[in-house]
């Protein structure tokens, strides 16, 4: 794999795992209540940004991966970041991984992988 | 709870549909492609980008309520179920041919999403027993 498609790469699983858990770390405030003060709340707090933010970087760097790599091994690459997420929620959220959830969500990446592969 | 997560996913799978069909319209009435003011022009003159838009608000304001409660490890791999619905509107709505390695993926992806949502019973009978 050439460097660069191997940077891009590595930045959109690191840009799609921060992003994620910043909106878990906003969204799970169990402080901000309910309906449009739950909305006020988080607007007024860092998380919600910096999980926009990583979401606009990683589109930019997205297209440029895509410029470089065909869209159906860019779907097969993305599969990583279901595990990688996974992962992320279990060590900073201490999120449950039972036996049937694991499979689940490896049955998901595997069967998005597959649909990448055979694209 | 049950039905809070069926909900929420069916909203979040509406709106990401109606974002990428939105988006397919507005690029095929655009054309040709061009990195250019002249491209943007005829991408926001047609209604359809703000149906794109739309999904994408619709979409983010589902998924940061869906988030309150579902952790994201599961969640995120559940939201993949996108995948399976572009899919099948790819190839009704604009006759894209689905090959079988496709449809094979498909089915491994429903069959992890039914483990999760089987799974989820489960941690919910666990929630019943011990309230947090």
């Amino acid at each position: 794999m050439h460097g660069l498609v191997l940077a891009l790469w590595i930045a959109n699983v690191l840009l799609d795992t921060a992003g994620q858990l910043a909106f878990k770390a906003a969204a799970g405030d169990e402080r901000a209540g309910d309906g449009l003060a739950r909305w006020r709340y988080m607007f007024a707090r860092p998380w919600i940004w910096t999980g926009i933010a990583c979401y606009v970087a990683e589109f930019v760097v997205w297209i440029a991966f895509l410029s470089l790599v065909p869209l159906s091994e860019g779907v097969l690459l993305g599969s990583i970041n279901i595990v990688a997420i996974m992962i992320a929620g279990r060590l900073l959220f201490r999120e449950k991984l039972s036996p049937l959830r694991v499979t689940g969500i490896l049955l998901v990446a595997a069967g998005v992988a597959i649909v990448g592969a055979g694209s | 709870m049950k039905r809070f997560y069926l909900v929420g996913f069916a909203l979040l799978l509406a709106f990401d549909s109606l974002n990428l069909v939105c988006f397919k319209m507005a690029g095929a009435h655009a054309l040709p492609v061009e990195v250019s003011t002249a491209w943007l022009a005829r991408v926001f003159a047609h209604p359809w980008i703000y149906g794109a838009v739309l999904g994408y608000i619709g979409a983010f304001v589902t998924w940061m309520s869906l988030l309150k409660h579902a952790p994201i490890g599961p969640a995120f791999a559940a939201s993949h179920l996108e995948v399976v619905s572009v899919m099948a509107l790819s190839w009704w709505l604009f006759a894209e041919p689905v090959r079988p390695t496709q449809i094979a993926g498909a089915i491994a992806i429903v069959a992890g999403i039914v483990c999760l949502a089987i799974a989820e019973g489960d941690e919910g009978a666990d929630a019943h027993a011990v309230p947090a």
